[in-house]
């Protein structure tokens, strides 16, 4: 058996970045991924069964059956989930993990966001904290991850905001009808736009071909191989190198440790459903804000009996996402010109500063909305759901309507979490994420906020009418889901130090969303991305 | 399974829920398609409940107009499907008739407004209705 130096559990945004960056700096990597390859022509962009609309299914994974979840709602009521259903907190379980269908927006946090408790203080009830680590510190990762992975942005007006040593690697994406009319509203308003910056070639580059600005981006993968994720980028330098073994449909159900804490390895049931145990010098979780926690739980063992870096109740807490209150408006012309992935534009005018709320979100147009999805989620609320008039609507206004949304910061609540079902079990055996409670009322009060600042630039923009509603107190997590292994310097608080250590596990990493104390009011891909070069960089100068 | 009766029941169900104007109703524009695959994949739980809401739609027809839904005009069919909506039912469902309905008007739009692959929306005919481009 192969002693390795280190075992990656999770090929995702984090997993793919710390594998590239071990085996290149010389180190034996097992990379463990509990889902397979999803390539493009077995990836038929049905509109029923994808990423971002799974009615009938995904595309994905994980698979539909064996793989369920608890869903404790706001009211306690339990129910069984499985992964394409409501409150199942899916996030993609493919190599490149979420980044294989994401709509890849690659926002960097605001140095405000990593002071959140500092700049607001803690509501009662909440966990609002401080990173330990600043915005300074992840710079120079951040910059690493839009040139090493690719991303286009208009660095000129990203450096208005966030300090950076160099721009972008690419050209923004293109300014749509959409994004031209959101920028003449936001003007009328005072208020500063600028373009999105995307992990997306808008030229070619790493040897791959510019995005064909086509319609079904976010949630299905490219047909040219322009989106940039790991699969494409650090797993493949990891698979390069000849010291990283990918095993795919490997689902690992243990980490394995000596009772000093110091971790010998992973068990993991492979393809032909048989269990094996790998060895290493040192472990990193990132399975995701969920699945880490769960792993992390169901690793306990005599001296570490309520879990791995469980020893004062933090795993699984903090679980945070985004919230993201919408107004959709119908304008006078059509504001679609097919032009994908769709978004273009975007304001960060109300991420801090806003006045009576905590935190804020950056807000933007929408990705292309398919026709099945734009029926289920945009129509006007007093429309009648079917008959002529309905058909007339879509006939229309599909071309006439858009929407404003964008990630609201959340103020995380200790009691929104991540716990093992003590009966239900998954395919394997093994018990199942539960996961129960809501985010903090103050996030609700800061959706509501943006939901009025949302609505106000539709109209700006000449919208002949707005709809919408904020929403109410539930639990978010999805594929931005966070926060449950936090970061931070006192063990009593946190589950892992400023270098994605848990603590009282020398050997144990995690890199994935779980370390984020916030969330920030960002997609928060770029920033695992950048945590994932720093925890990775410090493992291999270790 | 659901009996050419019933399957006659559904198309002219579906195609209140998405009528014919220049553009082709749901079943012309291959909902029935749609359906009838979903009943052997993702909805074959449902096609229970398809097969006890149709029977009972036709009662309700039968009861509350005399005839058999196919058999109305499309403004008595909107009628009752007005009473469905509001849960304005003569006779006891096995069903809710509500729920029923609107299970109904989802999986129709489904099958209208989704890809072709999925055995609706025959030549992306709603699509070009709506004027959402594909470039694959």
């Amino acid at each position: 058996m192969i002693h390795y130096d280190v075992i990656v559990v999770g090929a995702g945004a984090g997993g793919g970045v710390a594998a590239g960056v071990l085996a290149e700096a010389g180190k034996r990597v097992l990379l463990l991924e509990r889902g397979g390859h999803l390539i493009f022509s077995q990836d038929p962009h049905d509109h029923l069964r994808h990423q971002r609309f799974s009615r009938h299914g995904h595309n994905a994974g994980p698979e539909i059956e064996g793989n369920p979840r608890v869903a404790v709602d706001a009211h306690g009521q339990a129910r069984v989930v499985r992964p394409h259903e409501d409150g199942y907190q899916n996030n993609a379980a493919v190599v490149g993990g979420g980044t294989r269908v994401y709509g890849a927006q690659a926002w960097r946090f605001l140095p405000q966001d990593f002071r959140m408790a500092s700049l607001y203080g803690i509501p009662t009830g909440s966990s609002l904290g401080d990173w330990p680590i600043s915005y300074a510190d992840l710079e120079p990762y951040y910059e690493r991850a839009e040139w090493e992975i690719g991303v286009a942005g208009d660095g000129i007006a990203s450096a208005r905001h966030w300090p950076r040593r160099t721009g972008f690697p690419m050209p923004p994406l293109p300014l749509n009808k959409q994004g031209q009319v959101l920028r003449a509203g936001a003007s009328k308003l005072g208020w500063e736009t600028l373009s999105i910056p995307a992990l997306i070639n808008t030229m070619p580059y790493n040897a791959r071909p510019a995005c064909i600005q086509c319609q079904h981006c976010v949630g299905f993968t490219c047909p040219v191989d322009a989106k940039n994720g790991t699969h494409n980028t650090f797993i493949a330098r990891a698979l390069a190198t000849g010291l990283c073994d990918l095993v795919t449909q490997a689902m690992v159900v243990r980490i394995n440790t000596r009772p000093s804490g110091h971790v010998s390895g992973v068990s993991y049931y492979g393809r032909e459903g048989q269990i094996q145990t790998a060895d290493a010098e040192s472990v990193i979780c990132a399975g995701g804000a969920i699945e880490t926690a769960r792993l992390l739980l169901n690793s306990a063992s005599p001296q570490h009996p309520h879990g791995l870096g469980n020893q004062h109740d933090q795993v699984g807490r903090h679980l945070q996402g985004h919230y993201y209150p919408a107004a959709v408006g119908l304008m006078p012309e059509p504001v679609y010109d097919g032009v994908g992935p769709g978004i273009s534009t975007a304001t960060i005018q109300f991420n801090h500063g806003n006045s009576g709320v905590l935190g804020g979100a950056l807000l933007a147009d929408e990705f292309i909305e398919l026709p099945v999805i734009f029926w289920a989620r945009q129509l006007p609320p007093d429309l009648p759901r079917w008959g002529m008039a309905n058909k007339h609507f879509m006939r229309e206004n599909y071309r006439r309507v858009m929407r404003v949304t964008g990630p609201v910061q959340e103020i995380p609540s200790p009691e929104a979490r991540v716990t093992l079902d003590p009966s239900v079990r998954d395919r394997w055996g093994m018990p199942v994420a539960r996961l129960s409670g809501t985010t903090h009322m103050e996030t609700v009060r800061t959706a509501a906020f943006m939901f009025e600042r949302a609505h106000e630039w539709l109209q700006a923009s000449g919208a002949i009418r707005v709809w919408g509603q904020p929403p109410g107190l539930y639990l978010s997590g999805g594929q931005h889901q966070a926060g449950t292994c936090r970061m931070g310097n006192d063990p009593h608080t946190s589950v892992v130090d400023q270098w994605g250590r848990v603590h009282g596990h020398d050997n144990l990493f995690v890199a994935d969303g779980s370390v984020h104390v916030t969330n920030g009011g960002f997609n928060p891909v770029l920033t695992i991305l950048a945590l994932a070069f720093r925890t990775a960089e410090h493992i291999a100068q270790s | 399974m659901l009996t050419s009766n019933h399957w006659n029941i559904l198309r002219s169900l579906m195609n209140r829920i998405i009528p014919q104007d220049d553009f082709p109703d749901a079943w012309e524009a291959g909902v029935g398609n749609y359906l009838a695959r979903q009943f052997e994949r993702d909805l074959r739980s449902q096609v229970e409940t398809y097969h006890l809401g149709l029977e009972a739609l036709e009662a309700e027809s039968q009861a509350f107009a005399g005839k058999g839904f196919t058999e109305l005009d499309t403004s008595a069919q909107d009628g009752i499907l007005n009473r469905l909506e509001a849960g304005q039912v003569t006779l006891s469902w096995l069903v809710n008739p509500t729920e029923f309905f609107h299970m109904v008007i989802e999986h129709v739009m489904e099958g209208y407004y989704s890809d072709p692959g999925n055995g609706g929306n025959r030549d992306s005919i709603a699509w070009r209705m709506i004027g959402f481009k594909s470039r694959e």
